[in-house]
This record gives C-alpha cells, sequence and structure tokens, in this order.
C-alpha cells in the first residue's frame, strides 16, 4: 500500500522536473541538447559527441573582453591544450543579425584563421536560442559539459575579470583547472565562476 | 565593425597611455563618458573634518556603468588611489542602482549623471598645503557594445582653505546612496530545494509601505537578476521569493539587499542572514576519488545490480555488528529449541527471514515518505528519538529479564494468547526477526552507506527492493543454516545447559540496555538516564510481582495493581524528560583536538591550507564508538594528524542535524559512521571505508 501512496508523489516530482527543462541549465543537471548550423554550415549536434567531454566557449569578436584572451592567446592555448586530450571545443556565436556585432559565417571562419584559433567547430546561434537553453551572459562565458552530458562547469575563463591583457599571466584559468580535475578523476574544484565580459547580443526584447 | 566603433575601441586603448603623464587632471573625457575626480573639504584639510572624494561620471545618452553588483553581466567600477600620509580614502558608497534590461538578460547600473562618493579621514599625521590626489579608475561603459575604459586622474585641494564646489552634487550623491532604516528587521531563508531565497522584512518607513519594491542584492552571483521576484505586503510586513541564480557561484551566510520604490531616489538597505544550507556547487556524478584506500568503499554511481549485491553482503555482515549480537542470541537459543524437527527449523527459519525483510521494507518505506514531505531524515533516525531509545531499553530489560528467569512470559500472557503463541511459534520467530530490525538497523555496515546513498536517488520501487535485498542478506547465515541440515545437526543437543546458556544470555542484553542508557544521556542528559532506570526498576518490581503465583489470589491481586500502580507512577514521572533537548547540550565527548563540525568552518580551514578530518557520528552507532577506540585514539594516528596539521571535526548526529543531514547526503550517504577527508582545493572529500584501521586513516593522509 505504502507503494501505491508513493505513486503519485513520485509523478508529482517526475513534473516538476520536466517542466525544469525550460529554465537554463544548471550545473550537476543534464546539459540542454541543441542541434545548430555551424560555420562551415553543417549542422552540429550535442549529441554527436556522446562519451566526450564538450566545452562551449561563447565568443563575440568584437567584445573587448574577447580580444583580450584572443590577443593574448589565451584562448587558442585552452583550446589546442584541451582538444589535444580529445576534448571537443565548440565556439558559440550568439550574436542576433541585427546587432552591429555579428559576423556572417565566412567572417567567422576567416577571423579564426587570423587568430590562429581552433576550434572543433564554430556554431552559429544566431537566434539565441542554444545561448538562453545554456543562460550564458557574456563573451566569453565558458561551458563544459562530461561525457555523460551533465553539465559540469559554468563560468568565466579565469579569475581576472579585467580588459587587459597583461592580467592573463596572472590569473587562474578556470577551464584548465576543470578539464584537469576531469582528466584525473577528481570532482571539478570550482565548478561555477563568475563569467566576465560584454553581454551576449541576443535579439532585444528577451 | 563600423569605422565608428573602430575609433571607440581605438580611443579606450589608446586613453590609459594619454592620461598617465604628467598632464594627469581632474577630467578624463571618452566618447562615452566623462569623468571628474571631484573633492569635498567645506572646513579645509585638516584631521576630523570632514573629507569626501569623488569620480562623478557623466554618461552620453543610453549609455551606462555598473553598480558593486553588476548583475548578468558588466563589471563595477573600480578606484584606485594614491594619497599622503595621514590621508586614506574609504570604500565607494554606491547610489542606488538602476534595473538596465540588455535583451534577456538583467543588469544594475547607472545612467545619465552619477558621483561615486568616497568618504575620506584625515588624521594629524597628514601636514601640507596642498593635498594631492592621484586616482586611478576603471570602468565598464556598456550601450548595446561595451567598452572597458580607464583613466587616471589628479586634483590637488588646498588644506587651509575651504573647497566646496561641488557640495551641491556630493549632498545630491549622499541622497541616493541606500541606508540601513533603524527598526527595519530582515529575515531569509531557502525555501523550494533551495531554489528560492524567501525574504520577509518588517519595520520598513510608511513611505515604502505598500509599494512595489524593487529588490538588488548587493552580492553577485547569488539571485537570477533578470528573474521575477515573487513580492508581496502581508500588513506591513514585505515578503518576496527571490530565485536563486541557476549559475550561482557564492554561497553567502549573510547578504544585503538594497530595496527600492517606484520612482525614490534611494533605496532602503537591509541585511540579513540566510537560514538553510546551500547546497553544494558540484556535479553530483563527480564521485570523490577512491583509488588511493585499500577497499575502496562503492562510488554512488554504482549500478543497481552491484548495488543490490552489495546491499545482500551488507546485511549479512550486519550480524557481526556490535549491536546485533544480543539478537544473535536469541536466535541461538531458538536453534536449540527447534533442532528436534528439520521442518519446524526451516518453517522458523523462513519466517524470521519475512519478519527481517518486513521490517525493513516498513522501516525504509516509512523513511522515504518523511523524506519526501522534507523532513532531513537519514537511517538511523529511529535512534534519534530519546522515547525510541528508551523503549527499545524497557524491551532489552524485558528480554534480560525473562532470560535470567525472574518471570515466564506464560505466567503474564492470558493464558489464550500463551498457548497461541506455542500455537504459532512462526509468528514467534517472525517476531524475533522485527526485534532484530530495529536494534540493527542504525549499524551502517560496511558496504552499506554506498547502497543506502544509492536507494535515496532511485524511484521508490527499485530503493525498497533494496532494503528488501539488505533484509535478505541479514537474515541469509540464518536462514541457511536452518534449510542445511548438517548445520542443525551440529548444533548441541538440548539439555541441562541450556537453562545455563539462557541465563547467561541475559548479560549480553543487560550490556545492550547499559549502551542504550548512555545514548540516552547523550540525548536528554543526566535527568533522562535517571529517569530511565527508575523505570527499569519499577518495570522488574512490576515482573517479580507478576509472576508470584505462589502467593494465593488475593495476594496476587495485591502484587499485581501495586506492580502496576508504581510502574504508571514512575513513567508518568519520568517520561517528560524523556523529550528531545535541545542541541545546546554535550556534543559526544568532544576534547581539546575535536572541534565541533560546520561546513564553514571547513570551508575556512581549507582556504587556510589545512587538511580537515571529519568524524561523522551518532552515540547510538556502535560502529563509531569501535573505530573512535581502536582508530581514532590511535596514538600513532594523532601524531600524524598533528604532524600533517590536520583540524579534527566531530559532526554528531545523536540528534537531528538538517546541516549534517545535508552534508551527509551531499557526500551519497545517509547514516553514520561517515570519515571524510577534506583536503584544501578539493571539492568533495576523500571518504574511508566505514570499518577504520589505524593503518587505513595513516595511508588516506598520506595520499596526494
Amino acid at each position: 500500500m505504502r507503494l501505491k501512496a508513493l505513486a503519485p508523489l513520485l509523478f508529482g516530482l517526475s513534473l516538476l522536473a520536466g517542466a525544469a527543462i525550460a529554465a537554463p541549465a544548471s550545473v550537476g543537471q543534464p546539459a540542454p541538447t541543441f542541434s545548430v548550423s555551424d560555420a562551415a554550415g553543417k549542422v552540429v549536434s550535442l549529441a554527436d559527441f556522446k562519451g566526450k567531454t564538450v566545452v562551449l566557449e561563447w565568443v563575440n569578436p568584437e567584445c573587448p573582453y574577447v580580444r583580450k584572451h584572443y590577443g593574448s592567446a589565451n584562448m587558442q592555448a585552452t583550446q589546442k591544450r584541451a582538444t589535444a586530450t580529445g576534448v571537443v571545443w565548440l565556439s558559440v556565436n550568439s550574436t542576433h543579425p541585427s546587432h552591429g556585432d555579428y559576423k556572417q559565417p565566412g567572417e567567422m571562419t576567416r577571423w579564426n584563421q587570423q587568430q590562429g584559433a581552433s576550434p572543433s567547430a564554430t556554431l552559429m546561434d544566431s537566434d539565441g536560442r542554444v545561448g538562453r537553453a545554456y543562460g550564458a551572459r557574456t563573451t566569453p562565458h565558458i561551458y563544459v559539459v562530461d561525457a555523460k552530458g551533465t553539465l559540469v562547469y559554468a563560468g568565466g575563463i579565469d579569475d581576472k575579470p579585467s580588459a587587459n591583457p597583461a592580467d592573463v599571466k596572472t590569473a587562474k584559468n578556470f577551464v584548465n583547472a576543470a578539464l584537469a580535475d576531469m582528466q584525473a578523476g577528481r570532482p571539478i574544484a570550482q565548478a561555477v565562476t563568475r563569467a566576465y565580459g560584454c553581454s551576449v547580443k541576443y535579439a532585444d526584447g528577451g | 565593425m563600423t569605422m565608428k566603433r573602430f575609433l571607440v575601441s581605438l580611443a579606450a586603448i589608446a586613453l590609459p597611455s594619454f592620461a598617465q603623464g604628467a598632464l594627469a587632471q581632474a577630467v578624463v573625457t571618452t566618447e562615452q563618458v566623462r569623468a571628474e575626480l571631484v573633492a569635498h573639504a567645506p572646513q579645509g584639510v585638516e584631521a576630523g573634518k570632514p573629507l569626501w572624494l569623488g569620480l562623478q561620471i557623466e554618461h552620453q545618452p543610453d549609455w551606462h556603468t555598473y553598480w558593486k553588483n553588476p548583475g548578468d553581466s558588466g563589471l563595477p567600477t573600480t578606484l584606485t588611489w594614491q594619497l599622503p600620509a595621514g590621508v586614506t580614502a574609504g570604500e565607494i558608497a554606491w547610489p542606488t542602482p538602476a534595473k538596465l534590461p540588455v535583451g534577456p538578460l538583467m543588469n544594475y547600473g547607472y545612467k545619465g549623471k552619477v558621483l561615486l562618493p568616497v568618504p575620506a579621514t584625515v588624521t594629524s599625521a597628514f601636514a601640507g598645503n596642498t593635498l594631492e590626489i592621484k586616482l586611478s579608475a576603471q570602468w565598464l561603459v556598456c550601450k548595446d557594445v561595451c567598452i572597458p575604459q580607464q583613466g587616471d586622474f589628479a586634483l590637488s585641494v588646498p588644506a587651509r582653505a575651504s573647497t566646496a564646489l561641488h557640495g551641491a552634487a556630493f549632498d545630491a550623491a549622499w541622497a541616493t546612496v541606500p541606508e540601513a532604516v533603524a527598526g527595519a528587521k530582515a529575515q531569509a531563508e531557502l525555501v523550494d530545494g533551495a531554489k528560492t531565497l524567501r525574504v520577509s522584512v518588517s519595520g520598513l518607513p510608511a513611505a515604502l509601505q505598500g509599494q512595489a519594491l524593487a529588490f538588488f542584492a548587493e552580492t553577485a552571483g547569488v539571485i537570477e537578476p533578470a528573474a521575477k521576484v515573487d513580492a508581496r505586503w502581508d500588513g506591513s510586513v514585505w515578503r518576496a521569493d527571490v530565485p536563486v541564480a541557476y549559475q550561482r557561484f557564492e554561497s553567502p551566510a549573510q547578504m544585503n539587499a538594497v530595496l527600492v520604490a517606484p520612482g525614490a531616489k534611494a533605496g532602503v538597505q537591509v541585511g540579513f542572514a540566510i537560514a538553510g544550507s546551500w547546497p553544494a556547487i558540484v556535479a553530483p556524478g563527480a564521485a570523490p576519488p577512491q583509488a588511493a584506500l585499500p577497499a575502496p568503499p562503492p562510488a554512488p554511481g554504482l549500478s543497481f545490480g552491484l548495488a543490490l549485491l552489495f546491499a545482500l553482503v551488507g546485511g549479512a555482515l550486519l550480524n557481526l555488528m556490535p549491536c546485533v549480537f544480543p539478537i544473535l542470541s536469541l536466535k541461538l537459543l531458538g536453534f536449540a529449541g527447534h533442532a528436534h524437527s528439520r521442518r519446524a527449523l526451516l518453517e522458523g527459519g523462513i519466517a524470521y527471514s519475512a519478519g527481517v525483510v518486513l521490517s525493513f521494507v516498513a522501516l525504509a518505506a516509512l523513511l522515504l515518505l518523511l523524506r519526501a514531505g522534507g523532513e532531513q531524515i537519514g537511517w538511523g533516525f529511529q535512534l534519534q528519538s530519546p522515547v525510541f531509545v528508551a523503549a527499545l531499553a524497557v524491551l532489552f530489560t524485558v528480554i534480560a529479564l525473562n532470560l535470567a528467569g525472574l518471570f515466564e512470559f506464560g505466567t503474564l500472557l492470558p493464558s489464550t494468547l500463551a498457548t497461541a503463541r506455542l500455537r504459532h511459534p512462526l509468528a514467534d520467530s517472525a517476531l524475533t526477526g522485527v526485534l532484530a530490525v530495529a536494534v540493527a538497523s542504525p549499524c551502517t555496515a560496511p558496504f552499506m552507506g554506498a547502497a543506502l546513498g544509492l536507494a535515496f536517488t532511485l524511484p521508490a520501487v527499485q530503493a525498497l527492493s533494496l532494503f528488501a535485498t539488505l533484509g535478505l542478506g541479514m537474515a541469509l547465515p540464518y536462514l541457511a543454516a536452518s534449510a542445511w541440515p548438517r548445520v542443525a545437526q551440529a548444533m548441541p543437543r538440548p539439555g541441562v545447559w541450556m537453562a545455563t546458556f539462557k541465563t547467561a544470555m541475559a548479560f549480553p542484553m543487560l550490556a545492550t540496555v547499559v549502551w542504550l542508557a548512555w545514548v540516552l544521556g547523550q540525548q536528554t542528559g543526566n535527568d533522562g538516564v535517571v529517569a530511565l532506570l527508575g523505570v527499569l526498576v519499577a518495570l522488574a518490581f512490576a515482573l517479580w510481582a507478576w509472576g508470584r503465583i505462589d502467593s494465593g489470589r488475593i495476594g496476587r491481586a495485591v502484587w499485581s495493581t501495586s506492580g502496576v500502580v508504581l510502574l504508571g507512577a514512575v513513567l508518568t514521572w519520568a517520561l517528560p524528560s524523556w523529550r528531545e533537548a535541545s542541541a545546546a547540550t554535550s556534543v559526544a565527548s568532544l576534547d581539546d583536538r575535536w572541534q565541533p563540525w560546520s561546513r564553514e568552518r571547513v570551508a575556512a580551514l581549507n582556504a587556510e591550507g589545512r587538511t580537515v578530518f571529519v568524524d561523522f557520528t551518532a552515540a547510538w552507532c556502535v560502529t563509531c564508538l569501535v573505530n573512535k577506540r581502536t582508530t581514532l585514539g590511535d596514538a600513532a594516528v594523532l601524531a600524524d594528524f598533528d604532524a600533517r596539521r590536520v583540524a579534527l571535526m566531530r559532526a554528531d548526529w545523536t540528534r537531528r542535524d538538517a546541516a549534517i543531514s545535508d552534508e551527509l547526503s551531499r557526500l551519497g550517504r545517509h547514516g553514520v559512521p561517515v570519515y571524510a577527508l577534506y583536503k584544501p582545493g578539493q571539492a568533495m572529500p576523500t571518504l574511508l571505508p566505514e570499518l577504520l584501521s589505524p593503518q587505513l586513516v595513516r595511508d588516506a593522509l598520506a595520499a596526494p
């Protein structure tokens, strides 16, 4: 009889869990799935990388904070270090086409080449759907999804919220630290941190 | 990029080098802002006289800079002062911010003209005719794009003359700085699984009453700035449910917030402690590392099949736990008693197993129901109730007195019931099983911890089947023995020795009563123990009185009535002292080495670079006590703790404690003992097995 008493309760709980999907992702929860075109026109889904660690990096080449990390080669180095160990790195541009910072897919590809950046793919999230699902607020804003599809890191690239490229040398790179923790089988010491930078240029009106 | 935007960026980059030279002046102008260093010294610069400094920022239309908590994006303006000896600048007194929505995001900051005032203090160490002020300021100015800018400012203020040019601007700025109001009281608690911060504020000034107040958290990274605050007035009390940030990165125990009425220039600052504990910011799948330990405990992530196996083995091991021994002796007696019939033996074994399994399932179902109702309890919860502990002590005393021969159940029970019991030995066996579970359940045997942790993350059916398996494991050795004739044949033949054995078995039962009395003492103090002892004496008298069959009809009536009256009177006196005591009474034998546990203290010690060893324990947990004696008191272990400057903490779960329950479930456990080694820089501690040995602890300490 006790089982029967529990059943409606559990059913209610599962409904709640379902409703929670609409809210932005939280660390420890399943990462929001997506299918979106990349700069080369290929459709990329999160499900393509099941069994692999995936890093999502929100990017906007016009943002001074993005430039801080590309101009100092910090972002490129972090990418290389990650992809060398089999991690998938997806740069995501959620800038809306109505915004002056918007870049065409071809421009993004060229910009990556100029910067010597080597993301596994650059996602053109022009309607901001992926960005909103993850709750991406700034450029850069970094998310890490583990092999099981769980969101395990959300936050900044490092702990020095400035636009000064010189600070990169003395800053603690949270992404390197998180990936190192994962590789060592340790829980991630700092799983959520302050993301700093320009706001993501979503369409106005939410 | 448009040409204009390019020039804007160029200006931002060029600005510092331009402003840094000897030409540093009071005003820095960019395309987006005009920033000016201002000072206010109406009575000159002198010790004890007011001195205000400030940065006044005039934004071009639509551009803004940020408040101390910038919201979803943005950065607060920072000021770095260079002042002569004797003059020190305080913190920015942030004026009340505005909400600045950007698409789906929400920022807090300033548009138009804002003065960030900074109170400065002057001591007699200051000498000179002019005060030379140097300021390096950094701000992020945004419209739909963001530009980080910085400026170097310089200003000379005459020391012996009045500087009051910006007095009006300062007055206006101070008028917008939120202040705490006398009489306002705020409190906050985490509800809805820490997804909501429930704030209530009373004693707000009349001007705010009934208004739709805007809520600004002063600490960044706690609440979701763009989410709607669900607020209402409850008479003169403002109540609000503030959504907690989905990607929260701060866990403050105390926070300030600013409440602003529509159209008001200044908000009201309220401070509150946050009741309830923040869940750890960590992915649940991230299992603690275990490779360095021998016989590692299974991770919370273990598969269901493996969990069932662990439950079975753990249940079987329960029979060896110190707290089950008296029951084991009861079972041995049953064995010897039934050895004449193989069928009776098997039936007894099955009935006993059914009793064990059903009790486990019933307890687990109760536990699940209570937890679903939001109770912060875990396995062993029944022993957190002093009344339950006292009842157990009474039960054990009755059994012991029976074994010792003070009375026979047959003389007490109405004859119909007695024959029913004789006719239904199966019911008797099943009840023995129930008794065994009641006593054994608090002893979290090795392997059981992780299985129990998993059980609470599973759907009810799976969780209950896990508990059923645990029960089966516990009954298994006895069941196997009753089914296996050779074991039964190996038992000694019944004889006179049985009476001696029976009496001898009274003593482990009485020893258990001593232990329960000690547990009760931990929970209620001396009075509770004395009350228990009083009840036990009255009980012994009543049992003895009832058992006097040779004293004739009238004599019997007198004896039994006096027994009942005495027992009733003593119980009436005793019961109030078994109420749950407040947490203020003693924590399980803390000595100099061991501090009481708190999560904040662990974090603080970790931050100092110290490792912390936490002993999650309870007075009613015998495994815990065994470990304490054999390992945690071991001289070599203690020396190792000292050598490595390990801080020792004890989390006492003898009584219910929500914070400890929370931490246990974060570790994937729901019972004690749990031994955890918190090392600096690691979010999850290393968990040690539930049965410790000195070598094991020392190895864990030595592990990197």
